[in-house]
């Protein structure tokens, strides 16, 4: 594959879609030549910063609201009373102080670890006191299996040439908010794929400062090595006791395959 | 109402987005649900509910915005194939300030990237903003909207064009990308 060729197929590339021989193609070209890996670089980097300020949400909940009571599916809205309103805003107001006041005397809370969540859900997957759900070593069936269980998009789990090798997959839940997970072996080392939606990440304000920053994280977790990274929508968590490195080759293999479909 | 909760923040954006009368999203969002509610003995447990649910937004908002867009679309070469549409924009120079620089315009363009998403042709707009807003594949895309892959991926490049072109316009008008880089 040459440049040119490789260039106009940057969509196809960049969506994750067209057949595996393209894919397999566009990377080899990109490892030998500098140029075109900068550029496809430089061209996902503003795609990917253009889809997340398409897709910035502002709080929609009085429109839903509106909207849920007008098709009959949920409460009226209640109507504005401004002297109600006012008492309940004071009351507010003094509440806040006095938490504001007594925060001012306890230490900062460091929040909730994403690396202990997903260090604690992967030994229960390997002690089997979480079973799991959905057992299979095809990445076809288990990306099929995700699919329409969790309300956000999942991809392809990554295959034998990341090192991965896919063992079954289930539905969970992080901190109330919907989750999917993988679960397979990196060589002899069982490893478990944690898949969360990107504004769930605000739980966990140690790994959504350093995501923000570096874009890539790595954190040990006890005994295990856990290496998380954004994509598209999603956080994607790899955790295992095995080395950092074929964590990071796991977790960047994750959406880079194109659909089954 | 348990599936439809996680949607609620993408569906009512790919709406904010997609319509021209932004005092219409309550409305399209009402009967999306209603017809939804109404048919949804038709959806099977375990399929893709959300591109189920989508199609029911898409199709209310192409009814609202039905009497603001009259209007064509020709400035760019239908006729081509994606790749070579693709190529073509590959040639525009002017994009290259534009990506190795994004944050100069992307920080600061909200109402220029909501007129130009509004500006698009109507199934390039909701490409790009199922895309972007959905996260949606591109087979999933063709369901929703009812049209070819094929139609879905040169949709999605021409989109991609588009708001590059505006940007890129609006980048220089507003001196944030400068001319000596428009040389260069």
């Amino acid at each position: 594959m040459n440049c040119r060729e490789a260039r106009q197929h940057w969509n196809l590339y960049h969506d994750s879609e067209g057949d595996a021989e393209l894919h397999f193609r566009i990377s080899e070209h990109l490892a030998v030549c500098l140029e075109c890996a900068e550029w496809f670089r430089l061209q996902s980097r503003f795609e990917g910063l253009l889809s997340e300020k398409l897709a910035a949400t502002k709080s929609e909940s009085a429109v839903w609201h509106a909207a849920l009571a007008a098709a009959g599916l949920g409460k009226p809205t209640p109507r504005p009373r401004r002297l109600w309103m006012a008492g309940v805003t004071a009351t507010a107001m003094a509440a806040l102080l006095l938490l504001l006041w007594l925060n001012l005397f306890r230490p900062v809370p460091s929040g909730l670890d994403l690396a202990e969540v997903s260090a604690n859900w992967h030994e229960w997957l390997q002690s089997g006191e979480t079973p799991l759900e959905f057992t299979s070593n095809s990445d076809q069936e288990v990306e099929s299996y995700l699919k329409g269980r969790v309300p956000f998009p999942v991809r392809c789990p990554p295959r034998k040439d990341a090192g991965f090798a896919v063992r079954g997959a289930g539905v969970s839940d992080v901190e109330g908010r919907p989750a999917a997970y993988l679960n397979g072996m990196v060589g002899n080392v069982p490893v478990s794929i944690l898949v969360i939606p990107r504004d769930s990440l605000s739980a966990f304000p140690v790994q959504h400062a350093a995501l923000r920053q570096h874009g890539i994280m790595h954190a040990p977790a006890g005994a295990y090595a856990m290496v998380l990274r954004e994509f598209d929508q999603n956080v994607i968590v790899v955790v295992g006791r095995t080395d950092p490195g074929s964590l990071e080759r796991v977790v960047n293999a994750y959406g880079s395959y194109p659909d089954h479909d | 109402m348990r599936l439809l909760e996680p949607l609620q923040g993408a569906l009512a954006g790919y709406c904010r987005r997609s319509l021209h009368d932004r005092n219409a999203i309550a409305d399209v969002l009402q009967s999306a649900v209603a017809n939804s509610y109404c048919d949804f003995h038709l959806y099977a447990e375990g399929t893709n509910f959300r591109a189920w649910m989508f199609q029911y937004v898409h199709f209310e908002i192409q009814n609202a915005n039905r009497k603001h867009e009259r209007t064509s679309h020709f400035d760019l070469p239908v006729e081509l194939s994606v790749e070579d549409v693709w190529e073509l924009a590959l040639a525009e120079p002017l994009f290259t300030t534009l990506i190795q620089a994004p944050d100069q315009v992307l920080d600061r363009c909200d109402q220029e990237l909501a007129s130009a998403v509004l500006e698009l042709p109507p199934l390039e707009r909701a490409v790009i903003l199922l895309r972007s807003i959905g996260e949606f594949k591109y087979r999933e895309m063709s369901d929703i909207l009812h049209v070819p892959i094929g139609t879905v991926m040169s949709c999605l490049a021409r989109a991609r064009i588009r708001l590059r072109q505006k940007l890129t316009q609006h980048g220089y008008a507003s001196g944030w990308l400068k001319q000596e880089e428009r040389q260069a």
